[in-house]
C-alpha cells in the first residue's frame, strides 16, 4: 500500500469525522428551534403526572435551563463518548435503547442488501444471455418496473402471498428465518432495481468496447467474456451506487419493519416521534449520519484498491519512458 | 536444459497441432462478400485470395468497408449486421459454419490485431490474465509452460523485462508496447491467417515502423499468411505482396502490389497514389512558392520565440515541458512544428496562444509581447492569432448551425453590424470553399472535410494574421487531407497567411511548409528550412524520423524484405 494511499485514506477520514460532527450539530440546532416546546409539553401534559418538583429536577438533571450553546456542548461531549443521554419517555440511556433493536435492523437491511446485489446479478446476466425471444425484453424493463412500485406494496404482496396463502411464515413470528426473509425480498427489490439499471447500462457498454471483440477474437466463448472481462468493470461503479443507496436501505427498513411487525430501529423511532422524545430522535438521527458516512468513506477507500486505472493525486508518477510515448489509455483521478 | 526442451516441445506441439490445408488451394478465399447493416450495403461483391504465408492489403478510405471485411472474415461483426457470399478458409465455408465449430478456429487459426492498443485490453485486468487466455489456445496442459510460452512471446516481439509487462495492468504500458503485446498474443497459438486491423493508425510514427518491421519479421519468420488493413497506399505497398483497393465497399483496382502501385489502371488508386504526401512531396511547390513571393524581404517576423521555458510540477517533481526553444516565422510563410506525443507540441501552442505564461523568455506575435498581459489585452492578440483545432468532429457544437459557428467570433470581438456580419461570414466560407446553403447546416450533417472547412473558416473569419493549426488533417482521410492542404496554401497565397503548422506527419510538412523545427522532449533539436531538414538532416532524431516515413516501394526488386536494422530494438518498461 502506497504512501499516497495512506495520505488520501487519513484526508477522508478526517473529512467523515467532520461531516458526522456538523450533522450532529445541525440536528442539534434544527430540533432546538422548532416551534413549541416539546420537552416542557411532554413533561407538563397531566397524564404523565409530573409534579413542579419533578419537573424542575428532570430540566437540571438534563441541563435544560442552561444556554443553548451549553447544552450543545454537553450533548455533542456526550456523543463523542458514546453517552446519548436518557430517554425522556422512559427514563432508560438511549445507547440501551438502542443496542436493543439495533441488531434486528442491521439483520434486515444487510439481508435486504445480499437479496439486491444477488437479485440484480441474475437479472443482467440474463439481459446477455436470454434470447430476445425468450423474455430478454422482459428483463430488460425489470428495473423501471420495480422501481415504480413502493417496496411496503410489495411487503404486503408478499405476506399475503406466502404468509397467509402458502403458509410458509408465520405473521406473528416476525423474526422467524422465513419471515425474515421475504422482509429481506420486500426491502430487496427496488434497491435491486436500481443496481440492475446500473449493471445493465455498464454492462452493454463494456460489451461493445473494443477490447470485449479482441478478447472474442481469441476465441472465448458468451459466459467466459461475460464473467472474466465485462463483470468486473461493469460491476465496479456499482459500489458507488451502493454507497449512495445506504439511506434508501436503512428508511426502507424501517417502512418494511413496520409492515412486518418486526422490533427494530423502526418502531423505536415511530414511539419516540409520537411522544417527542428528542434526546432518542437525535441519537437516531445521528447514527443514521454515521452510517451513512461510514459507508461511503468504505466506498471511496475501496474503489482505487478495485480499479487498478484510479490514480491518487499526490501519489507518485510513472517515469517517463525512453523508447516509447508516454502511457495511453483511461486515467481516472481522485481528489484526496 | 530439461524445461526448455519441454518448452520448445510445447511450442512444436502447437504448430504441428495445427492442421495444415491444402498446398494447392489459397489459405483465404473470399467471394462475393456482400455485408449490409439493415439495408444498407457496406460491403458489396467483394472477392480475393490469399495463399498460405503471402500477404495482402485491403485499402481504402474511413467508410470504404475495410474493417468490415475483416471482421466478417472474424465473424465479429456487430448484431444487425449480415455477411452473404463466401470466405473459404481451409475448405470450409466460415459464413456457414456454425458457431461450435467455428469459435475453435478463432485465436488458434486465425489471429487478430486490433486498431487502437489503447482499447484493446481489458483495463481492469492484468495484462497477464489475458495472455494465458491466448496460452489456452496451444492446448498445452501444464501451466507452467503456457506461462513460459507467454513470457517468451512476450521476449520475441521486443519487450524488455517479459516478466514485469505480464504483471502490468495495460494503463502502465505505452501505446507501442500495448501493440506489442497484442501482436504477441496473436501469433501466440501460431495461427495461419494474421488479420491486422490498421495496426499502426494510432501510433507515433517511428513506433508505426518499428511495429510494422515486427509484423513483417513474424509473418516470415512464422509462415503465417498476412491480411493487412490500412489506409496508407505507402505502407501497403511496403509491406504486402498483392493490393485490393476498395471505395464504398466495392473493389476498385485488385492486383499484385508492385504492378498496382507503379501504374494504377482505376482512377480512384490513381488518385488515392496523388494524394499520398509521402509519395508526392513536391505536388503543391508551386502554390507554395506563390505564397512566399507575395512577401517583401526585410519584414519584421510576424512570430517570434525567444528562450521560452516551461515547466510544470506534477507530485513535486518538475517536468520540463519546453526547454529553451527560439524560432521566428516570416510573415506570409509555414512555420512546421515536428514532433512525436510528448516532445512538447501542444504546451508549445498553448504558449503561443497565451493559454500558459511562460517560465522564463518572451513570446511577439505580430510584434506585441504575449507575457505579462491581463486577459483583456490578451483578446487584442487574439484577435490576429487563430487556432485550428485537429479534431473538427469533436471541435464544433454539434447544436450550433454553421452560421452561427463561423459567425461566433464576430460577435464576441462585436466586429461591425450583424449585416457586416452577415457579409463576412459568407465570404470566409466562400474562401473555404464552402457553398452557402449549408449556412444553416449543423455538424452533424457536414462531412469531416466541411467541418474543418467550417473551422477555417471560423478562424478566418476576424481576418487574423497568423493561424495556428494543430494537427489540422490527422482526423481525415488522405484525400480529404489533400483538399485541406490546397485550401489551405491556396489561403495563404490569396491572403498572405502566417502559419504555424503542428504536425507529427513529416511527409505533410515536407508539403506545405516553409521553415521546420524538430522537437524531441521539449527540446528543439534541429530547424531550418524544408529543403535541408529533409535533404541534410544533421541530427539523428531527425534521420529516424525521416526513415520512418513510410515511402512506398523504392526498388521494386525488394518488396517484401523488412528492412533487419531496428527491428530487434528493445522498448523500455517503465
Amino acid at each position: 500500500m502506497s504512501n499516497a494511499y495512506l495520505t488520501y485514506a487519513a484526508k477522508r477520514l478526517g473529512q467523515a469525522v467532520v461531516v458526522i460532527l456538523l450533522a450532529y450539530v445541525f440536528t442539534f440546532v434544527v430540533v432546538s428551534i422548532l416551534p413549541g416546546d416539546p420537552i416542557t409539553s411532554v413533561l407538563r401534559n397531566p397524564q404523565n403526572g409530573f409534579r413542579e418538583e419533578e419537573i424542575a429536577e428532570i430540566i437540571a438533571a438534563q441541563g435544560l435551563d442552561k444556554p443553548i450553546i451549553v447544552q450543545l456542548w454537553h450533548s455533542l461531549s456526550g456523543f463523542l463518548t458514546g453517552d446519548l443521554g436518557i430517554s425522556m419517555r422512559s427514563n432508560r440511556p438511549v445507547s440501551t435503547l438502542i443496542a436493543e433493536v439495533l441488531p434486528s435492523t442491521l439483520i434486515l437491511a444487510s439481508a435486504g442488501l445480499a437479496v439486491a446485489l444477488v437479485l440484480a446479478m441474475l437479472v443482467a446476466y440474463g439481459t446477455r444471455f436470454v434470447p430476445k425471444r425468450y423474455g430478454q425484453g422482459l428483463l430488460r424493463g425489470f428495473p423501471s418496473l420495480f422501481l415504480s412500485v413502493p417496496n411496503f406494496v410489495i411487503g404486503l404482496v408478499l405476506i399475503h402471498l406466502f404468509g397467509f396463502q402458502l403458509g410458509l411464515f408465520r405473521v406473528i413470528n416476525p423474526d422467524s428465518f422465513w419471515a425474515t426473509l421475504f422482509a429481506a425480498i420486500a426491502l430487496g427489490i427496488p434497491i435491486s432495481a436500481q443496481i440492475a439499471e446500473v449493471l445493465i447500462a455498464n454492462l452493454d457498454k463494456e460489451a461493445e468496447q473494443e477490447y470485449a471483440t479482441v478478447a472474442r477474437s481469441r476465441g472465448l466463448g458468451q459466459a467466459r467474456l461475460f464473467v472474466s472481462h465485462l463483470l468486473k468493470p461493469a460491476s465496479l461503479p456499482v459500489v458507488t451506487v451502493i454507497a449512495l443507496m445506504i439511506g434508501e436501505l436503512l428508511g426502507g427498513s424501517l417502512i418494511t419493519e413496520t409492515v412486518f411487525g418486526r422490533t427494530g430501529i423502526g418502531s423505536l423511532v415511530q414511539r419516540s416521534v409520537s411522544t417527542q422524545d428528542l434526546p432518542v430522535l437525535q441519537a437516531i438521527v445521528s447514527l443514521g449520519a454515521v452510517i451513512f458516512v461510514l459507508v461511503n468513506l468504505v466506498a471511496d477507500l475501496l474503489y482505487p484498491l478495485l480499479d487498478p486505472r484510479v490514480k491518487i493525486l499526490g501519489g507518485r508518477k510513472r517515469q517517463p519512458t525512453t523508447a516509447d510515448e508516454t502511457s495511453i489509455g483511461p486515467t481516472r483521478v481522485v481528489m484526496p | 536444459m530439461a524445461s526448455q526442451d519441454r518448452l520448445s516441445a510445447a511450442l512444436i506441439h502447437a504448430i504441428t497441432v495445427a492442421p495444415a490445408p491444402q498446398p494447392v488451394t489459397p489459405l483465404l478465399s473470399v467471394d462475393n462478400l456482400s455485408v449490409s447493416y439493415g439495408r444498407q450495403d457496406v460491403v458489396h461483391d467483394v472477392a480475393f485470395e490469399l495463399g498460405r504465408g503471402k500477404s495482402l492489403a485491403l485499402i481504402g478510405e474511413s467508410g470504404s468497408g475495410k474493417s468490415t471485411i475483416a471482421r466478417a472474415i472474424l465473424r465479429l461483426l456487430p448484431s444487425g449486421a449480415t455477411a452473404s457470399g463466401a470466405v473459404r478458409f481451409g475448405g470450409d465455408n466460415l459464413l456457414a459454419l456454425p458457431e461450435r465449430r467455428f469459435r475453435p478456429l478463432r485465436g488458434r487459426q486465425i489471429g487478430f490485431v486490433p486498431q487502437d492498443p489503447g482499447n484493446a485490453l481489458n483495463p481492469v485486468r492484468t495484462i497477464g490474465a489475458q495472455a494465458m487466455e491466448a496460452a489456452e489456445l496451444t492446448d498445452e496442459p501444464n501451466a507452467s509452460i503456457r506461462k513460459a510460452l507467454v513470457l517468451e512471446t512476450f521476449a520475441q516481439v521486443g519487450l524488455e523485462n517479459p516478466q514485469r509487462v505480464f504483471s502490468s495492468y495495460p494503463h502502465q504500458l505505452s501505446g507501442g508496447m500495448l501493440q506489442r503485446v497484442l501482436i504477441g498474443l496473436a501469433v501466440l497459438p501460431r495461427p495461419a491467417l494474421l488479420i491486422a486491423d490498421e495496426p499502426t493508425s494510432a501510433l507515433d510514427v517511428t513506433i508505426q515502423k518499428r511495429i510494422l518491421d515486427l509484423l513483417s519479421r513474424l509473418q516470415h519468420d512464422l509462415n503465417i499468411s498476412l491480411l493487412l488493413i490500412t489506409h496508407d497506399l505507402a505502407i501497403a505497398s511496403e509491406r504486402t505482396d498483392s493490393l485490393v483497393v476498395l471505395k464504398n465497399g466495392v473493389v476498385q483496382e485488385a492486383g499484385k502490389t508492385s504492378s498496382v502501385f507503379s501504374s494504377p489502371t482505376s482512377a480512384y488508386a490513381r488518385k488515392l497514389h496523388a494524394d499520398v504526401p509521402a509519395l508526392n512531396p513536391d505536388r503543391y511547390a508551386r502554390l507554395r512558392e506563390t505564397g512566399l513571393r507575395l512577401r517583401s524581404a526585410d519584414e519584421a517576423p510576424k512570430i517570434e520565440v525567444n528562450a521560452v521555458r516551461k515547466s510544470f510540477t506534477v507530485d513535486g517533481r518538475t517536468l520540463t515541458a519546453v526547454n529553451d526553444i527560439s524560432f521566428a516565422v516570416a510573415p506570409g510563410t509555414t512555420h512546421a512544428l515536428v514532433g512525436e506525443s510528448g516532445s512538447g507540441k501542444t504546451t508549445t501552442i498553448r504558449l503561443l496562444l497565451g493559454l500558459e505564461e511562460p517560465d522564463a523568455g518572451e513570446i511577439s506575435v505580430a510584434g506585441e509581447r504575449l507575457s505579462g498581459r491581463s486577459h483583456a489585452s490578451l483578446r487584442a492578440v487574439w484577435r490576429h492569432l487563430q487556432l485550428v483545432y485537429q479534431n473538427p468532429f469533436t471541435s464544433l457544437d454539434p447544436t450550433w448551425t454553421v452560421e452561427h459557428l463561423v459567425g461566433e467570433p464576430l460577435d464576441r470581438f462585436k466586429v461591425g453590424t450583424p449585416k457586416e456580419r452577415a457579409e463576412r461570414v459568407r465570404e470566409a466560407l466562400a474562401n473555404v470553399g464552402l457553398a452557402e446553403h449549408l449556412l444553416t447546416r449543423k455538424p452533424g450533417a457536414l462531412s469531416g472535410g466541411q467541418r474543418q472547412r467550417v473551422a477555417i473558416a471560423r478562424a478566418l473569419v476576424l481576418k487574423p494574421d497568423v493561424i495556428v493549426l494543430d494537427e489540422p488533417t490527422s482526423a481525415l482521410d488522405v484525400s480529404v487531407q489533400a483538399d485541406i492542404v490546397e485550401v489551405l496554401l491556396s489561403l495563404q497565397a490569396k491572403l498572405g497567411l502566417t502559419y504555424v503548422f503542428v504536425s507529427h506527419d513529416l511527409a505533410l510538412v515536407r508539403q506545405l511548409a516553409h521553415t521546420v523545427s524538430v522537437m524531441q522532449q521539449g527540446s528543439i533539436v534541429e530547424h531550418g528550412s524544408v529543403a535541408d531538414i529533409f535533404g541534410n538532416p544533421q541530427h539523428p532524431y531527425t534521420a529516424t524520423l525521416l526513415e520512418s516515413i513510410p515511402a512506398g516501394i523504392t526498388n521494386l526488386a525488394n518488396t517484401t524484405q523488412p528492412k533487419p536494422r531496428e527491428v530487434f530494438r528493445k522498448e523500455q518498461i517503465a
